[in-house]
């Protein structure tokens, strides 16, 4: 170890940071460019049924002080952004921000919740049938189930659960959130972490490497000289693949959340996204969708860190 | 000296190979049901075209609201408007696929037009169309299309541009992968001395020989994915429009009578949707374990 492994860390981390913001003024610029290609622009809102001419458009425009050429609305709007303004919501007239705060919050703590779950399913399963040959008469079974559960649509799962917990357990998931018991946080939580279709994925791909990582070499060496395979094999085996379909499957849950908010009344991003279609409310999704941008980069950097901490010599895969 | 004679391989040996190949039946089976899912499209489409329908799915009936399976003629009961529910099914199919086909060939299309350059050139190319798959992969689809919505229009056909576009990057890198497998090997090298063109060598042995199957099995993973966005969107109001049946208006429209108990409304369409994806993901793995050879490894 010539290299002192803290300085390659470092170096490899300052690359992955710089690459997250090139990408993240790359999501900047295709969120702006839909925003530019809509027909009808934002002030058109702010004249609704005024049968606006052109020219009252254009004062209205420099009374606000829009700029004319592209590129300047593209800085001053990724400046504003920047500084933290989102603008003010169309359909409120309230500064988006400060909602947008806690929207995500509420939908980070539904995404990171059903995260562990599927994870608390999966991984046990993914290992049992790594171990031993997924031929064996538990296999069949349990890839039918990780089939159908990708495929069960999850609004309907959502009404079931609702069901047989109102029905069942004489508990109401929807009264409130935030609310009176872990209960209305643990039902939703539940549902998109056992109905989004992420269990099946993480089972196969967990299992694929597992099963490469069981038949390398130095396990083999492991086993047969009487070492636990599990810690020779966990790093590689585990920890790599998991963080890496968690970091791939982020966009996925943030999409099922969009529903789970939806049918449980969740106030989260999701549902503020969906109120903000319906409403053509364009700063409040915009704020939306570079939050949800952010948040999956920030996911892909924390993996990359997991991956370089792994292995500092191994910097590209 | 007689070990210095080389032995000779039994002729048995050779005979003994499968002069058919097998498959697994797991696999067969997977093919078979997700080939029966995709006959049930071409029955929708000539059902609706002849006439054929059992009833006719718009028919408002306020004698039978949300009948049972079975009652008077209807096999799959009414609705919460007295509507056939199994008519409904069959036309909602028509929701999602010429829909789901647009995405596919989108995402086909320029998979196969950023994957090709990557896998064949390598270098810069390639990691030019990786960050570029980073930049689509960034955003959840789901988000992306409501933002689309919200700048556009509520339309099924904007919703699946988005979805070929952001389907883009995985359907690339695979044939990037595959032509990275595939540029390694002989029949490349023996292509090139030949003095094949680039463009025979990349479209026809590449393309055509090799990756059909890829793109095949990518198009059909794709449906099931096209299918679960159609019918959220659509469960979510911004999709299919009432009173077009799709799957998901239709679960949604159930949903309101759901917690009253009445599950059918809602629970058929949702195992329709259930069912047809599960048919295309079985029939997408089923063909990747026959024709790329895959189990068993």
């Amino acid at each position: 170890m010539k290299n002192r492994p803290y300085r390659v860390i470092l170096i490899t981390l300052l690359r992955e940071l710089f690459l997250t913001m090139l990408l993240l003024v790359g999501v900047s610029v295709v969120v702006f460019a839909i925003l530019y290609a809509a027909p009808g622009d934002p002030f058109s809102a702010l004249l609704e049924g005024q049968l606006a001419t052109d020219e009252v458009r254009e004062q209205i425009r420099i009374a606000m002080g829009a700029q004319q050429s592209w590129y300047a609305q593209y800085f001053s709007w990724l400046f504003s952004v920047l500084s933290g303004n989102f603008g003010t919501s169309v359909r409120t007239g309230l500064p988006v921000s400060g909602e947008l705060f806690t929207v995500s919050i509420n939908t980070l703590k539904l995404t990171v919740g059903s995260m562990l779950i599927t994870l608390l399913v999966a991984v046990p399963i993914a290992l049992y049938t790594a171990m031993r040959d997924h031929r064996v008469v538990l296999g069949w079974p349990l890839t039918m189930f990780g089939y159908l559960i990708s495929s069960l649509p999850l609004f309907w799962f959502g009404y079931i659960i609702i069901y047989i917990s109102i029905h069942g357990f004489h508990f109401f998931p929807l009264a409130s959130f935030g609310g009176e018991s872990w209960l209305h946080t643990l039902v939703p939580v539940l549902v998109l972490g056992l109905g989004s279709g992420t269990i099946s994925e993480v089972i196969r791909q967990l299992r694929e490497e597992m099963t490469r990582v069981l038949g390398e070499d130095y396990v083999r060496t492991a086993r047969a000289k009487g070492a636990s395979v599990w810690k020779h094999a966990f790093k590689e085996g585990v920890l790599l693949p998991v963080t890496e379909i968690i970091a791939a499957k982020i966009p996925f849950i943030l999409g099922g959340a969009v529903i789970v908010e939806q049918i449980f009344n969740w106030p989260g991003m999701g549902r503020m996204a969906w109120q903000a279609a319906l409403d053509r409310d364009f700063p409040v999704i915009m704020g939306i969708v570079l939050i949800a941008a952010s948040f999956v980069r920030m996911g892909s950097l924390l993996q990359r860190m997991v991956f370089i901490a792994v292995n500092p010599h191994r910097q590209r895969e | 000296m007689k070990k210095y004679i080389q032995t000779t391989v039994d002729v048995v040996d050779y005979s003994s190979l499968p002069l058919v190949q097998k498959y697994a039946l797991a696999d067969l089976l997977y093919v078979a049901y997700g080939l029966l899912i995709v006959m049930l499209v071409l029955v929708s489409y000539f059902a609706g075209m002849f006439d054929m329908l059992p009833h006719d799915p718009q028919q408002i009936n306020m004698d039978l609201l949300m009948s049972p399976p079975g009652t008077d003629g209807h096999l799959l009961g009414t609705d919460f408007m007295g509507r056939d529910i199994l008519s409904r099914l069959i036309v909602g199919i028509q929701a999602y696929f010429l829909p789901g086909m647009l995405a596919i060939s989108i995402a086909l299309a320029g998979g196969v037009i950023l994957g090709v350059p990557a896998g064949y050139w390598g270098g810069r190319i390639a990691t030019c169309i990786t960050y570029i798959s980073n930049l689509v992969d960034s955003f959840p689809r789901m988000v992306l299309i409501l933002l689309v919505i919200a700048a556009f229009k509520p339309d099924i056909y904007y919703i699946m541009i988005v979805m070929g576009i952001t389907g883009v990057p995985a359907v690339a890198t695979a044939i990037s992968n595959k032509i990275y497998f595939l540029s390694q090997k002989n029949f490349i090298e023996a292509a090139r001395a030949l003095g094949l063109r680039r463009r025979v060598i990349i479209f026809k042995h590449i393309l055509w020989y090799n990756c059909r199957a890829l793109l095949i099995i990518q198009a059909t993973l794709g449906m099931g994915e096209a299918i679960l966005l159609e019918t959220s969107l659509s469960y979510l109001g911004f999709g299919v429009q009432e009173p077009v049946p799709s799957w998901g208006n239709m679960v949604q429209s159930g949903a309101n009578y759901f917690l009253q108990g009445n599950f059918w409304p809602s629970t058929a369409p949702a195992l329709a949707i259930l069912f047809t994806i599960l048919g295309f993901n079985l029939l997408g793995d089923g063909l990747n374990n026959i024709l790329e050879d895959r189990r068993g490894k």
